[in-house]
Parts: structure tokens; sequence; C-alpha cells
């Protein structure tokens, strides 16, 4: 279900984004970041063309739709993740490094190598055969991709303290922040929520402050599954609250909380619960 | 320790020891990413400056236009693509795209071009992007498309709007 749950995320978002219109963009406008840079200039000149785009969003849709529904699994997790990494340095190499979707590519990785069509896929509905992995090697990929969720809030936290020290507390940090992303039409929506926070401004450092716990506190929902829901209901509060405050929102990541839900006990329990009803309507049935 | 125990810790040492070292050196190098967003603490006494696009119709009328709903392949970035378009930092990379590095010797140096040289050619884009969604005869179709240049001072809640400079194309 994990690999539903991240090649499905993308694929919705590679299906609902104009690759053509972005193939409009002049190439001379690009900075190629990290590994980006090793790529010609000649290739990018052939490649961000609406033509060259569509090409690649349709290699990039059935790569994906083959990796999501679990067919041909062996080979098409490793090039949804190949095309989703290229991608995703792509439009990086156009504007910064939001981390958004970094996440999603790691755990891309994680499913490229490693078990991920035993259940729940095409792959082994045609096989018909039930694998005889252990039980580890299902767990651990599904614990690492947790922890990769865990260090990206956890590490942020440390990264923030670091560089900006004590007046990351500051009263006046937030309200600037969040007005300054609020002040173009260039971010992604237009919440002018921002401007209301130098009334409470006062209050602020104690908000912040929240925050930085949370992201500290967040690698407790791998481990603790009674504090799990608590931690990541709060995360859904904070990205929301980026969302309205900052114009700034991290949908992939978000979608990605789905990988703390347990799906076998979730579907033991579907399970469970459909073979008790059954058993109350035949004995219904009996006594009628 | 099985073979499984080994491919496994090869894995999670190949992720985590770059990541490791992206968060120490506190350095984003695709794909290795340190989750530096919004590591800077907002000082009220900075100015900023911001970008509105706007489009002039046939009409008359002037017009905001949001990128995103011309290049949503852009989204979370588009403003940072346009600080950089108008710092003109593709001409400032190790490998020059060609025709960058054409314009920069017609110019005569990094210093001698103009803010946004590039800009023009992003502008059109969009426009035309644009109006390729109006159907021929609508008075909402550009005859012109513009970046406008604000301030936002610092020092205060107030004044966000100090008009700086306007970047126009005719399409």
């Amino acid at each position: 279900m994990a690999r539903v749950v991240v090649h499905g995320t993308f694929l919705v978002s590679v299906l609902i984004t104009s690759f053509a219109a972005l193939g409009r963009l002049p190439v001379t406008i690009m900075r190629p970041t990290g590994a980006m840079k090793f790529l010609p200039w000649s290739f990018y000149d052939q490649l961000v063309t609406p033509r060259g785009m569509t090409l690649l969003k349709v290699a990039m849709v059935v790569s994906l739709l083959l990796s999501t529904t679990g067919l041909f699994t062996f080979f098409s997790s490793k090039t949804s993740f190949l095309l989703v990494l290229f991608y995703q340095g792509l439009v990086r190499s156009f504007g910064h490094f939001n981390h958004d979707e970094m996440l999603g590519v790691y755990c891309l990785a994680v499913l490229a190598f490693t078990p991920c069509a035993d259940e729940f896929s095409l792959d082994q509905r045609l096989r018909k055969k039930r694998s005889d992995r252990p039980a580890f090697a299902y767990a651990y990929p599904i614990l690492l991709m947790q922890l990769l969720m865990a260090w990206t809030y956890f590490s942020s936290v440390l990264i923030k303290l670091r560089t900006a020290g004590l007046s990351y507390f500051s009263a006046d940090n937030l309200p600037s922040l969040a007005i300054y992303h609020s002040l173009d039409n260039l971010h992604d929506t237009s919440f002018r929520l921002a401007f209301w926070l130098p009334q409470v401004r006062a209050y602020l450092p104690f908000a912040v402050g929240l925050v930085l716990l949370w992201e500290f506190i967040f690698p407790l929902a791998v481990f603790f599954p009674k504090v799990r829901w608590w931690i990541l209901g709060a995360g859904i509060a904070f990205h929301l609250s980026t969302l309205f405050f900052m114009n700034i929102f991290f949908p992939h990541q978000l979608a990605l909380y789905l990988l703390f839900v347990n799906w076998d006990k979730l579907r033991a329990q579907s399970v469970t619960h459909e073979h008790m009803t059954n058993t109350v309507t035949f004995v219904d049935e009996g006594r009628g | 320790m099985t073979r499984l125990h080994v491919k496994y810790a090869v894995l999670t040492l190949a992720i985590f020891l770059p990541l490791l070292w992206a968060f120490l050196s506190v350095r984003n190098v695709y794909p290795f990413a340190a989750w530096n967003v919004m590591m800077a603490s907002g000082a009220l006494e900075r100015g900023r400056s911001y970008w509105m696009l706007r489009g002039e119709t046939v009409s008359g009328e002037s017009v905001d236009i949001r990128p995103l709903e011309l290049t949503n392949a852009l989204y979370s970035r588009t403003w940072t693509m346009v600080n950089a378009t108008v710092a003109n930092q593709s001409f400032k990379l190790a490998n020059l795209h060609p025709a960058n590095a054409e314009l920069l010797r017609q110019a005569g140096g990094i210093e001698q071009l103009p803010p946004g040289a590039r800009l023009p050619d992003l502008l059109h884009a969009w426009g035309d992007l644009y109006n390729e969604r109006q159907p021929a005869s609508s008075p909402q179709r550009l005859k012109a498309i513009r970046l406008d240049m604000y301030r936002w001072e610092g020092g205060s809640y107030a004044n966000y709007d100090k008009f700086i400079q306007s970047w126009r194309e005719e399409l």
C-alpha cells in the first residue's frame, strides 16, 4: 500500500500539471542545480519545448501508472524513481530548492530497491503465488520512509536554531516572513491573514516555540503509535496554517502522512468486521 | 546477518549519509536536501522587494495575472524564478547557456547587463500562454504584459507598496 501512496501521489501530481506550458519557458533563465549541471545545454534546448515536455509527461504517466498499480514493478518502480528524480531536478533548475516533493523522491528510491509489489498489486494477482519473504523485508522499508519524514522535521528545527539562534523567537519573525509571502501575486494563493499577525505579535514567539517543539518531537510518531495521531494532526494543522498565513503549501509531504497508517491492521479489522456482519446475517436468516 | 540485512543497511546509508552531509553543511545539492526552509528569522528592519504580474487587455483594462495558472509546473517556485531572472542569476553560472554567453559578450560584462535581461522572453512566454486561452475575439486578450516591482522598506507594518520599476512587453 505504501507503493500506491507514494507513486500515486506523484501520478496525480503529474496528471494535473501542464508540461507543455513549462516547455514554453525560455531555457536561458534556467540555472541547473546539483546533479542537473552534468547535462549539456543542448539537451535542455531539445527537452524544454512543448513537444519535448509532453513526451516526458507521457513517459512519466505510463511509468507511474504501472508502478502505482504494481505491474512490472521490478522495472516500473525504478523508471518512475528515475523519471521523477529528473523532473524534480528540472523544475528546481527554474526556481528554488523547494522541499515539498523531496521526501517523496527519497521514498521512491526506497521503494525502487525493496520488495513493494507482493501484495495489493497486479503483479501479485498475475503470479498467483504468495511470496515467502520474512515480514522484516516489508516492515523495514516502511520504517525507513517514516524515519525520512521524521528527519525532514527534526533536522529542520536544528538548522533553524543553529543558523538563527534565539532571534528565531523574535516577535517580528513570523509576521514579517508571512507578510513578505503575501505581498505579490506570484505565490500559488493570495491569502491575506498575514496582515492580521502584527496585532497579536506578542503571542507569536510562543506559537513559533510550539512549532519548533512539534518538529523536534516528530520522531516520536515513528516509535510511539499512541502519540502518532496527535503529532500527525498537529502536522496537518501546521501545513494548513502555512498555506493560510504564508501562501506556502506542502501537499506532497502532507499526502505522505498516509505512510503512517497501518494498512495491514486496517485491512484485518475490515475483514473481521465483514466476517462478523456476514455471520450475523447468516444467523438472522437461519432464525428467520 | 542475511543478504537482506546487508542490502537494507546499504540502502539506508546510501540515503542518509548524503542527507547528513547536506544537514551539517546546510547546503542543498540536488538531489540531496538540507531542510533549511525558513531558516533565517524574518527581521522587520530588512526591506524586501516583490513583484506583481499584470496584463493590459485590448479593451484597455489592467488585469492581475497569476503565473500559477499559466505554468502550474512551477508551483511554489514562481516568485524565486522571477527573483533570479531579475537578478540575472542565469548569467552568473560557471557553465553559461551559449545564448547567454553571447549576450554577455555583447553587453561587455555582467555589470553592463540591465536588470532582468531575460525578462522579456519570460514575459512573452507568459503573455502568449495567456492569450492562447482566450477566444480570438475576446476583449480580455492582452496587448501587453508587464512585471511591476515594488518594495516594502521594512521598519514598520505599513507602506508595503513603494513602486520601483516595471518591465513591459508588447505582445
